[in-house]
């Protein structure tokens, strides 16, 4: 893997030094561009908010992740390739270290007329993802790219059909199960004049397992009683069917999908010990799964309307049934709640359950010649028992005074099943109650300062404890000097501290703590630089619906982000 | 439009026309295991499974009955060890036993920090396509008989004497090496488990940890250093190395309880455990 990596290194410069050095004339318009990120964690240790006992705070005091993407166009061809690099690194694992380094990517695409091939690490999804997504999310160090190849064919205008097949990357490494699909994506419309169109869509993707794998799962199945043995499959269809209508102001998504039985893990499973004894934990089970999903939204003057709904049942799909967590995910079932940026409001965040779910949203925007604005939106979901997951109700308004100060603020209400998503058993409902405010003042044209307020007040248990951390209240000061500079100060306070906050060694009273964080920003042109000085409570990380424990952070953060 | 609906109709039936020839399951199997430890001339391949765990993680009993599980299918072939490390082991004020100790610390750091729990290493191997040396729970069956398999490259025999009234435990292992060993880093590792030491542990049936759980296999400590003892002795075939031990038990651990792990382990990049093997304290 390793000398092929290097390889492909070796031949990519080979390419494009080999365009450069025969000059301006003869390179046929070949053009190179890519970006950098890389990201340097100084580690300080703080027992007293959970950042300590992991080999960054022990003994390593330091950490780096970067991504260098080189991408080269010419001859009709795309090269595509990536640096990798990782030094004692919490992305993979947030209480372990990881270091690495390597070609993480490598791709080549080429169209010929109305054929179009790519080999090597592809990103690329069916629909919406319910039955196949292969992508990147950095921050939680997801990168399933599928290694293989595909192909994609204009069967008439506006008709494609696409196939591929390969396995899926795991870092520096690959799967061993092939994933192969295909699916068919189409356009129709009334006409030039016509105010309607669809854009329907079929897929259909195939799992196999490798012996290593089915072996090891026949050996724990083996374990089992013969009433919780099954006889498992090596082989998984998921099938989707997905059609966006497009009418005037209305926009109307839906998709369906069905998966054939698959190995699948509930974490909450039970095991008989025989008498009356039951033990809960992860246990192999076959199923077949289904996703309904559809989004109605309306668009018009001002006024934006968007319903979604969502029915989930036994649709985790991997690459192989041993993988937990974020890994060796085959699809992506889109989250059903609002997307929060504010510190407090984004605290609590309802992960995709793909075992079951029930879920639906509701949102009104509405603006009002550009100068007062609002926002409702509201989110529920359970279970397939009608057990509540996640309720939310997020209400915004925003208020614009010419070109001098804005004003944002509003109120935020959930309900965040702890015992599902942490796995904290008996864990309350936590219910929060969440005012915030938003305001933006500028003084000239380059110069401004931002004001952010937050409180989180929330409920109580059965024992009179406040739930979880208990309450918390946020404030933040943001200076900026345009094109270049900014300067922001923040704290987190545990004003009201809850039955999980960090308590006093030796009287045992709970601890109401501070975590302040300090951040300069410099940007030039298309580089931009940051520096922080972070102490971070342990919360849940969600990026783009999919989420998990960070523990604790304290340190300093440097970050570089360029693009050319 | 007819090509389109062609291919629509083919692409499921291409997949669906095969039938797929399904695994042999056979629930439960085993049972013809040594549950007594074998005499060494009849040693056959012993794996040991290291566990990782702690009071208050909440999934690690499943995991404990998981092993309980196995060992129950392989009998003395299975040598597990539970260790307690990670951010899941700090004890509850109300805790009898602090389980940690430095050397359960220090093998968490030496085999790698796990993406969650419950978790373990199967003998210390970097199976074929596998990323880490912690293996999910739904992975060590498969793993463990993986290795059963292999044939014991080479036999460990444990003689002790244990004095009730000093508490002393003399402890003396036999190595016979089977083949030629040509690894240059070979270690002898020697630890102390006490099985259903009774203490608070948090489980799924209540946000309360349960005060009547029991341990199993807890490591109490290490007769060696925590990575294992290097053996210098040429380790050619039919070789015979002789290593002893002792240590006074603490008066809280109940001897009769009590095991001595021995296991020969590589050092450096491979930390490949050869051979595992267990007796009692107390005959």
């Amino acid at each position: 893997m390793k000398n092929l990596s290097a390889r492909l290194l070796f031949l990519f410069c080979f390419l494009i030094l080999s365009r450069l050095a025969v000059g301006q004339e003869e390179n046929n318009g070949g053009q190179i561009s890519g970006n950098l990120e890389a990201n340097a964690n100084f580690f300080m240790r703080d027992s007293l908010i959970g950042a300590a006992n992991t080999p960054q705070y022990d003994r390593q005091l330091y950490g780096a992740d970067a991504w260098l993407n080189l991408s080269y166009s010419n001859w009709g061809f795309d090269f595509v390739l990536r640096f990798d690099l990782f030094n004692n690194s919490n992305l993979l694992n947030p209480t372990g270290s990881y270091t690495d380094e390597g070609i993480g990517r490598w791709s080549i695409h080429k169209k010929i007329e109305k054929l179009d091939i790519a080999v090597g690490y592809l990103y690329d999804q069916v629909g919406s993802g319910i039955i196949f997504r292969a992508f990147e999310e950095r921050p939680l160090l997801i990168d399933n790219a599928l290694l293989g190849a595909r192909l994609a064919y204009e069967i008439m205008p506006d008709w494609q059909i696409k196939a591929f097949t390969g396995r899926q990357k795991q870092q520096f490494d690959i799967y061993s199960s092939v994933i192969k699909g295909a699916a068919v994506d189409g356009f129709l419309s009334g006409g030039e004049n016509a105010n309607w169109s669809l854009a329907p869509g079929f897929g259909a993707v195939n799992r196999t397992l490798d012996d290593g794998a089915m072996n090891s799962m026949v050996a724990t199945i083996n374990t089992y009683t013969k009433d919780d043995a099954f006889v498992p499959k090596y082989n998984t269809y998921a099938f989707s069917l997905y059609n966006t209508l497009t009418a005037g102001s209305f926009a109307w998504y839906v998709e369906g999908a069905y998966k054939t039985e698959d190995n699948l893990n509930d974490p909450f499973g039970e095991f008989n010990l025989g008498d009356t004894a039951v033990i809960v934990g992860d246990k192999l089970f076959l199923a077949e799964g289904s996703v309904l999903y559809s989004s109605l939204s309306y668009a018009n003057k001002g006024l934006g309307i968007t319903l979604e709904g969502k029915r989930t049942e036994n649709f985790d799909f991997r690459t192989r049934p041993q993988e937990q967590l974020n890994r060796g995910l085959i699809n992506f079932l889109p989250p059903m709640a609002r997307v929060n940026t504010y510190r407090l409001t984004a605290r609590y965040n309802a992960a995709t359950q793909t075992i079951g779910e029930l879920a639906y949203q509701v949102d009104v925007r509405y603006n009002y010649k550009r100068k007062l604005g609002f926002n409702i939106n509201y989110s529920n979901i359970t279970t397939l028992d009608e057990e509540l997951l996640y309720r939310e109700l997020y209400t915004e308004i925003s208020y614009k005074h010419k070109s001098n100060w804005t004003l944002l603020g509003g109120l935020q209400i959930q309900r965040y099943n702890q015992e599902v998503f942490e796995f904290k058993p008996e864990a309350p409902i936590v219910e929060t109650l969440i005012p915030y405010f938003d305001f933006l003042y500028k003084f000239d044209r380059r110069k401004a300062i931002r004001f952010e307020g937050q409180y989180m007040k929330v409920g109580k248990d059965d024992k009179g404890q406040l739930h979880d951390y208990g309450d918390w209240m946020f404030g933040l000061v943001e200076f900026s000097i345009a094109p270049n500079w900014t300067f922001t100060a923040s704290d987190m306070y545990n004003i009201n501290p809850g039955k999980n906050s960090p308590s006093d060694v030796d009287t045992g009273e709970k601890l109401a703590l501070h975590y302040p964080r300090f951040d300069v920003f410099y940007t030039h042109r298309s580089n931009r630089f940051s520096l922080s000085y972070i102490k971070q409570v342990e919360g849940v990380v969600c990026t783009g619906g999919i989420c998990r424990l960070e523990p604790a952070f304290s340190g300093v953060k440097f970050t570089v982000n360029s693009t050319f | 439009m007819k090509r389109l609906g062609f291919l629509l109709i083919l692409l499921p039936l291409l997949w669906l026309g095969c039938e797929e020839i399904p695994p042999v399951i056979d629930p439960n199997m085993g049972g013809n295991n040594p549950d007594e430890p074998t005499p060494v001339e009849e040693q056959e391949r012993q794996v040991i499974i290291e566990e990782f765990t702690g009071v208050r993680c909440v999934n690690c009993p499943a995991g404990s009955q998981a092993i309980e599980d196995l060992i129950s299918i392989h009998g003395q072939r299975l040598v597990a060890i539970s260790i307690h490390a990670g951010s899941f082991a700090p004890p509850y004020p109300e805790s009898l036993y602090d389980f940690r100790i430095p050397e359960g610390t220090g093998l968490l750091s030496y085999l790698g920090e796990p993406l969650g729990y419950p978790t373990a290493v199967v003998n210390r191997k970097l199976f074929d396509g596998e990323f880490d040396l912690q293996l999910g729970r739904q992975q060590w069956a498969g793993f463990i008989a993986q290795e059963l398999l292999e044939a014991p490259r080479v036999k460990i025999d444990i003689q002790r004497t244990y004095e009730e009234s000093t508490r002393q435990l003399d402890v003396k292992v036999r190595l016979y090496v089977q083949e030629t060993i040509t690894e240059s880093d070979v270690r002898l590792s020697v630890a102390l488990t006490e099985n259903d030491v009774v203490d608070l542990q948090l489980t799924p049936a209540s946000s309360t940890p349960d005060p009547a759980y029991k341990h199993k296999h807890v490591l109490r400590d290490m007769l060696s250093s925590f990575d294992g003892d290097p053996i210098n002795e040429p380790l050619a075939a039919d070789a015979v190395i002789e290593k002893n031990f002792s240590m006074a038990l603490p008066e809280a651990w109940k001897p009769e309880k009590c095991h001595i792990v021995a296991f020969v382990n590589l050092g450096g990049t491979s930390k490949e455990v050869l051979q595992a093997h267990q007796v009692g304290v107390v005959e």
